[in-house]
């Protein structure tokens, strides 16, 4: 497909991309879906994903693994007519305004991919095709243990007979299952194709940027269990005074976390393996770091340093009530997106962090001590927050979070230290200096 | 001759490596000062080594017309921009080097069943070039080589894989499959047609017949398909890929998808200042332009829509065919000046888009303070940044290199993007941009200058990209310098390389001839790059000058006076490098 120009250049921006899933049950296909989903979220690309399996399950809610059966003529019809309610709800959905679409089945037939790719360039939307291939056995056992023998399927059955019977219905999907351009003639589709967990892969045809970047970021996905910490600097002057940004020192009790924190990262970690601690360039982050143990590697980035408030940076919330009240408003109404004047927004901030997300997919332990607007950046790529909640996320000060990315979602742990500082955390509409939060608060 | 010197190699080779001004593309430096960080680096190692992994050679696998040099180059210009040490190295200037300036190899040279003299001739070319690999590699600290060579047989391959490994250096294949016959005749009208052999040929026949030759001499070449190799196949330019991964990671998934994002399309950058704001010029005020800015901005478009089509007028009464434009897209950042200057343009039809990470350098604690403040204020962090003006950090500000940082993302849409693009941005961001297509060392890039009174225009080749300066007629002269928002610690004296520095108005670094010529005549002989784009020069010169311009055959010249001009007009300087690198690199096996 030729990029699409008109007379005058304009080559339009409104590129939607349906990313359709490809392989045997139990190749990762989920995990794939949701890290690609929750990555392109983070990045205020409107993404969802449809799995074709919950609308069957409406229809047929535990099925045996006859009903995958190619020969069971009703199992067939019933899992056609929920590929179709899956692919008619996501066109509803681009019509909305949505931009990746993610079809989460196994579409392991020519014949399912071609009417796939059919029914939904008819409605001018790109297709790309990302297979999981997996011939390692015990790979696979893995994950059917982990994660079938939860699914909603095998509810209340006994765990053994819910894998044996998974490993049936493989078995039928195999029968008929055929990779992409097996046969050499699916050559026009772009596709992603991940073959042993990355050991090889192909790349085809890819038609722009964005597809370009979710390849890369899906190459970038390792399975090594990690996790990710993160803590704001220890209390400083300004928070105090209840100013944002700044570069201020700490205060006594920032300084009393600083030297707490080694501890506090021990105990999390377990033991003195050591992480790699990322900080900002501002005081505050690099002097909170500066007790840990020798043996972690440090390294400061200007991307992780506070979200700047331009004109306002230095000022209380009353202050900026005062001077510029119609900026102060527009804020609460629209938190993610209002940049202080000569300054940034959150949206900002997401953008000159997708670097940093990069290096931690495909780093292992790392620790970044960092600020209120930044945390609640990375915070809610882990945890999927929406744009209206991840601005009012409550990070409070003197906290260690430990976060552990696993196969449908990430678990959070949280150590406090015990040392008491004040609140930095606002909520809609307040001018306090410090305020607890409140659930109900800003969202 | 046994051994063969590097000094040698350099003097047979023309294309071997020079010393450049910022004005030519630096890819093919040597770099000179040690410990000069890359624009984009994010971090340093003890070893110099990034991204967790070691020494790495990354080998080229393609016959000749399979655009290796230009993906050679643009993968050295990526890797070498994120921090990892890189070099090329062409086997083809060691195999120049040995037979010698007008020499010829053997005809059975690529035979698999070649002569043993060839056979001899063959190891000691490949000796030497493997022994420089390892040299850089072990001795300078050099991260990635990249091996530039045809490669054709898996068992040389194998060979080469377990020859590096003993050394202890990683390797990764990097094929370029071509079957497509259009892209194939394309690259070969590219590059080979100016050979004298084909002189006077149609294009097309002459494509065939080159391709028709590069069978007959290397008769063999077998597709990688080797399972133990670390490998990726490009094929047909990037419409596929194929990724054979035993150990690599994420270094070679960040050059795939840098390769993703490549393409071999023609097509030019061009940037431009914004127009000068209202006067509350300030960073953090983002204000709107002024009246002279809007002016500005209206002239600006004016004179690039006139430019383009006069390139492609020129095209055409070369004979070249009537083509209709490319189509242009804007870029500018999100800053009110930026977007207001694209308005005529948006005006006209033509696409415009905002990006937040193209807002310009961040000067934090300086905003607003004269040098004189800035120094009485600050005076250890002016001696900082003198002493490193790229990585150097005022008080909240941003360096350039978080700067560059910044920017990585912008990097990769700009290789991806088909169009030509104009980019409208400040001054600080237009640095680094262009440092980026130009390769400018990270001391050379706080320093570039793009008065307003120009629209720089860069235009690619496989080797190395052009640039070329466009004048904008009939601009107030106070509008024209620097930006009155930078931070206003001028470039420190000790590292002024450049002859004349209080009248520093132009990146160019002048050729040595005319420094120290006074201003009021001045000849400059100026050799012309590769391509097609030869005849297409644009001159700045209404300021009181003159130039005319003279073709004496292959070299042309163009001569320039001047009377009282605030500064040289040397509108493009070419070194005679390139051309005389596309005339070496006709009938080349390499």
């Amino acid at each position: 497909m030729a990029p699409k120009t008109n007379g005058v250049g304009i080559r339009p921006e409104e590129t939607r991309i349906c990313v359709v899933m490809v392989g045997l049950p139990a190749r990762g296909k989920s995990y794939i879906a949701q890290k690609a989903q929750r990555y392109l979220k983070w990045l205020s690309i409107p993404a969802a994903t449809f799995n074709v399996g919950n609308y069957r399950r409406n229809d047929a809610p535990h099925p045996s693994a006859d009903f995958f059966d190619t020969n069971n003529a009703e199992g067939e019809r019933k899992r056609r007519a929920a590929a179709e309610a899956a692919v008619a709800d996501m066109m509803k959905w681009f019509k909305s305004g949505g931009v990746v679409g993610i079809l989460d089945a196994t579409n392991s037939t020519k014949e399912r991919r071609k009417w796939v790719l059919d029914r939904i360039n008819q409605e001018g939307v790109d297709v790309i095709f990302v297979e999981s291939k997996c011939d390692e056995e015990e790979l696979i056992m893995a994950n059917i243990r982990d994660v079938k023998t939860t699914s909603p399927d095998y509810q209340g059955q006994d765990p053994e007979q819910a894998a044996l019977d998974f490993r049936n219905r493989i078995r039928n999907y195999e029968k008929v299952y055929k990779t992409i351009n097996a046969d050499g003639d699916e050559d026009h589709l772009t596709y992603l194709k991940i073959m042993n967990v990355g050991r090889q892969v192909i790349i085809n045809r890819i038609q722009d940027y964005l597809q370009s970047r979710i390849v890369y970021y899906l190459m970038n996905l390792h399975i090594r269990p990690r996790s990710v910490w993160l803590s704001r600097h220890g209390e400083s002057m300004l928070n105090l005074e209840g100013r944002i940004g700044g570069d201020a020192d700490l205060s006594h009790r920032g300084e009393e976390y600083a030297l707490k924190l080694p501890e506090l990262v021990l105990e999390s970690v377990g033991s003195d393996r050591p992480l790699t601690v990322w900080t900002s360039t501002l005081k505050r982050t690099i002097a909170t770091a500066r007790h840990l143990p020798k043996h972690y590697n440090q390294l400061q980035w200007k991307a992780l340093d506070e979200l700047d408030a331009g004109v306002c940076d230095g000022m209380t919330y009353q202050e900026i009530a005062d001077m510029y009240p119609e900026d102060f408003q527009a804020r609460d109404e629209d938190k993610y997106n209002y940049r202080y004047r000569g300054g940034e927004s959150y949206r900002d901030v997401v953008i000159r962090l997708e670097p940093i997300i990069m290096e931690l997919e495909r780093s292992e332990d790392i620790l970044i001590i960092s600020h209120q607007a930044v945390i609640r950046c990375i915070y809610a790529y882990f945890m999927q927050k929406t744009q209206e909640e991840s601005p009012w996320v409550p990070v409070p000060l003197h906290t260690l979070m430990k976060l552990t990315t696993r196969a449908y979602g990430t678990e959070v742990q949280i150590y406090k230290a015990e040392v008491k500082a004040v609140s930095t955390w606002r909520g809609k509409g307040s001018t306090a200096k410090h305020e607890d939060p409140t659930p109900e608060g800003g969202v | 001759m046994d051994t063969l010197l590097t000094a040698e190699i350099a003097a047979n080779a023309p294309r071997y490596r020079r010393k450049s001004s910022t004005f030519i593309d630096g890819i093919h430096d040597v770099p000179s000062e040690v410990g000069n960080l890359a624009p984009a680096q994010l971090y340093s190692t003890m070893s110099g080594r990034l991204f967790h992994s070691g020494r790495i050679a990354i080998v080229m696998v393609g016959l000749p017309a399979r655009g290796k040099t230009h993906i050679c180059v643009s993968m050295a210009r990526y890797l070498s921009w994120l921090g990892v040490k890189t070099r090329i190295f062409h086997l083809g200037d060691y195999r120049r080097a040995t037979v010698g300036q007008g020499g010829h190899v053997p005809q059975d040279y690529f035979y698999p069943n070649a002569s043993p003299a060839s056979v001899m001739l063959r190891q000691k070319i490949l000796k030497k070039c493997r022994e420089d690999i390892y040299g850089w590699l072990n001795h300078e600290n050099g991260q990635v080589a990249i091996y530039d060579a045809v490669n054709p047989t898996a068992s040389g391959r194998r060979a080469l894989a377990k020859e590096f490994a003993k050394h202890d250096v990683q390797t990764l294949f990097i094929e370029s499959f071509v079957d497509d016959q259009e892209i194939l005749k394309e690259n070969a009208r590219n590059v080979k047609i100016s050979s004298p052999d084909f002189h006077g040929m149609d294009p097309d026949e002459a494509a065939k017949r080159y391709l028709k030759r590069i069978e007959t001499k290397i008769p063999v070449f077998e597709t990688m398909a080797e399972e133990e190799l670390n490998y990726v196949k490009m094929i047909n330019a990037g419409q596929a890929f194929f990724y054979n991964n035993v150990s690599f990671n994420y270094l070679s998934h960040r050059i795939v998808f840098y390769l993703t994002n490549l393409h071999i399309k023609h097509r030019t950058t061009f940037f431009v200042r914004a127009g000068t704001a209202t006067e509350e010029d300030s960073y953090k005020a983002d204000a709107p332009l002024s009246a002279e800015g809007e002016a500005y901005a209206q002239v600006m478009a004016e004179t690039l829509m006139r430019h383009r089509e006069q390139e492609r007028q020129a095209i055409i009464d070369q004979g070249g065919p009537d083509v209709p434009l490319r189509p242009l897209t804007i870029w500018t950042s999100t800053r009110l000046r930026t977007i207001q200057t694209a308005e005529p343009l948006r005006e006209l039809g033509y696409k415009v888009r905002h990006r937040s990470q193209m807002s310009q350098i961040n000067p934090g604690v300086c905003e607003k303070l004269s040098e004189r403040a800035i120094r009485n204020l600050y005076p250890e962090e002016v001696e900082k940044h003198e002493l490193d003006p790229y990585h150097h950090r005022y008080p909240r500000a941003e360096s350039y290199h978080d700067l560059a940082v910044r920017l990585e993302p912008i990097i990769l849409e700009l290789e991806r993007e088909q169009n030509d693009l104009l980019i409208i941005a400040h001054e600080s961001v237009l640095r680094v941009l262009y440092s980026y297509l130009m390769h400018c060392s990270t001391r050379d890039i706080p320093k570039l200058k793009f008065p307003r009174d120009e629209i720089i225009e860069i235009i690619p080749a496989a080797y190395q990209n052009e640039a070329k300066r466009i004048h904008i007629p009939g601009l107030d002269p106070r509008m024209i310098p620097g930006s009155p928002e930078d931070i206003r610690i001028p470039v420190p004296p000790g590292l002024e390389d450049f002859a004349g520095g209080g009248r520093q108005l132009s990146p160019i670094s002048i050729p040595a001839m005319m420094m120290g010529s006074p201003p009021s005549a001045t000849e400059v002989t100026i050799g012309f790059a590769t391509g097609d784009r030869k005849g297409s020069v644009s001159f700045g010169g209404d300021r009181k000058g003159s130039i005319s311009m003279s073709n004496t055959g292959g070299l042309r010249s163009v001569s320039g006076s001047f009377s009282g001009g605030e500064r040289p007009v040397t509108e493009k300087i070419v070194n005679n490098t390139a051309k005389e690198m596309v005339e070496d690199k006709v009938g080349d096996e390499d």
